[in-house]
């Protein structure tokens, strides 16, 4: 599902965000990338993004080969993975249903099953309720679900959450990790990463990768 | 196409949206839009009405003949055959004193009880000849060299203002017309520009989703087709106006003027203009979009 094999990230004003990765990632898989802020956990997830391009190695995200002259293929890997942003990027002005309906409008399907999944999806994180209702006036928690609803209605592959426990307090922030795991099943991976690893420690299941300084220091397998 | 129609409401509501969020620069572009429109009619209209005036002069081009006073039936008859035989007279008519009392009676309408002040007909019988107005100068000097004639009542000078005019307009119609083309592309490039900018945000996490620039431009293309056609509108309804307005004016003030009809006129330029606008704001949009898409 994701392989990357001697990856290196150096941005342009010549930070060296990721160093000689390797690692893969199967399906079915839940993923927690761990480590400091600055370490490079958020470059990791833009390259599996297509945000970023490897500077040197090879990474291949669904077997789409993560290079900046294939954009189509960029775009085509967008459209197969739920990315749930650490700032959300949800469109303001419009409602949480519109802006789940957002993640599904260009992938050829009728307006009516649209409309259907997105509902669905809403009502999967708890907001059946507040589907009529301007993503601005709903709260963090609220705003936080709406994007996590964005990200699974498209049923993707791989589901990525940036930091999806940020600000939140210990109950909240297991509440949401538990509501993005759920949605893991034999074909869908969910990649996380976060730099509070208090709330990994009872959490067993599942793959750790920690990074450091751009190298990834330890990868472990948890088991159920 | 599927995509496209099952997001048709989609499009429309984003264009909307797109429409609010600058809202007073939008509808200062629509004015200055119509206003652009709106010049570019009069120029057309301008031209157009001159060029029917010159076409309707030159089909009715005649010169009137007066003979000497006084002159016989026989003589006015065999001028009359001299003169038919020149080159370029396609028709010579005797128009009597009472034919010319009528038809300025005719000319004059309501105002014609002036004519009532003369005691007598004040007019002169003369020769109505019809020509070819390209053999002017040639069918002139023939008739000059004929006998019995006293005095040749020609339109040549007002035909070649005319045609003048018709060029000058020609040249500044077209000059008029590219200028405010431009102005016009410039005008709602930048507006697309600006509305991109407005909602990078938003397109930048389209992309990150995966949309298609299509997609994310559409919304942007229907918002540029939008302001030049509510635009192109405006200056529909200032030209319907202006013209109701001017013919009433001018009608009554240049009798003799043949303007050409004004529902023809103000239906052919305002659908000129609808046309127009469309094109332009769908070229502007591109532009808008093209010159955004590096950024």
């Amino acid at each position: 599902m994701i392989e990357a094999k001697g990856v290196y990230l150096v941005y342009g004003n010549g930070t060296e965000a990721l160093k000689d990765v390797n690692l893969k990632i199967e399906k079915g898989d839940i993923v927690y990338i761990t480590g400091p802020s600055g370490s490079g956990k958020t470059s990791l997830l833009k390259l599996f993004m297509g945000i970023e391009y490897p500077t040197k190695g090879e990474l291949k995200v669904l077997d789409l080969p993560i290079i900046k002259e294939e954009e189509n293929n960029i775009r085509k890997l967008r459209r197969l993975i739920g990315p749930v942003f650490q700032e959300f990027k949800l469109i303001k002005g419009r409602t949480a249903l519109e802006n789940v309906m957002l993640g599904l409008r260009f992938l050829n399907l009728p307006h009516r099953k649209i409309k259907e999944e997105s509902i669905m999806a809403l009502e999967k994180v708890g907001l059946g309720h507040k589907r009529d209702s301007l993503v601005e006036h709903l709260s963090f928690g609220e705003t936080q679900r709406v994007a996590i609803a964005r990200a699974v209605v498209r049923k993707p592959a791989i589901i990525l959450a940036d930091e999806p426990t940020g600000n939140l307090d210990i109950d909240n922030a297991l509440n949401i990790m538990k509501l993005l795991t759920s949605f893991r099943d034999e074909d869908t991976a969910v990649i996380i990463t976060t730099h509070a690893t208090h709330l990994l420690e009872d959490r067993v299941e599942g793959k750790f990768i920690k990074v450091n300084n751009g190298v990834i220091a330890v990868e472990s397998r948890g088991e159920a | 196409m599927k995509n496209f129609i099952s997001n048709l409401g989609y499009f429309l509501k984003e264009a909307r949206t797109i429409f609010r969020i600058d809202f007073l620069s939008n509808v200062f572009s629509i004015f200055s839009i119509g206003l652009v429109f709106f010049i570019l009619s009069m120029v057309i209209s301008g031209w157009w009405i001159s060029k029917e005036v010159v076409e309707v002069l030159q089909k009715e081009a005649e010169i009137n003949i007066y003979f000497e006073e006084n002159l016989e039936d026989l003589r006015i008859y065999n001028l009359m055959e001299n003169i038919k035989n020149i080159k370029g007279v396609r028709e010579a008519k005797l128009v009597d004193r009472e034919e010319s009392y009528r038809r300025m009676e005719e000319i004059l309408d309501k105002e014609a009880r002036i004519l009532e002040l003369f005691d007598e007909n004040p007019f002169q019988p003369f020769i109505e000849v019809k020509i070819d107005i390209e053999q002017v100068d040639e069918i002139l000097e023939d008739i000059k060299s004929l006998e019995d004639i006293d005095y040749i009542r020609d339109n040549k000078d007002i035909i070649d203002k005319l045609q003048k005019i018709i060029t000058v307009l020609t040249i500044v119609g077209l000059l008029i017309i590219t200028a405010t083309g431009i102005s016009t592309l410039v005008v709602i490039s930048h507006i697309i520009r600006q509305g991109i900018y407005n909602n990078r945000d938003q397109i930048n996490t389209l992309k990150l989703l995966g949309a298609p620039d299509s997609f994310i431009g559409f919304p942007f293309l229907l918002e540029g087709l939008f302001l030049t056609l509510v635009g192109g509108i405006l200056a529909f309804g200032l030209i319907f106006f202006t013209f109701k307005l001017g013919y009433e004016q001018i009608g009554t003030a240049l009798l003799f003027v043949p303007l050409p009809n004004m529902e023809v006129l103000v239906k052919t330029i305002g659908s000129f203009i609808l046309i127009l606008s469309g094109i332009l704001g769908i070229i502007g949009s591109f532009f808008g979009l093209s010159s955004a898409k590096g950024n």
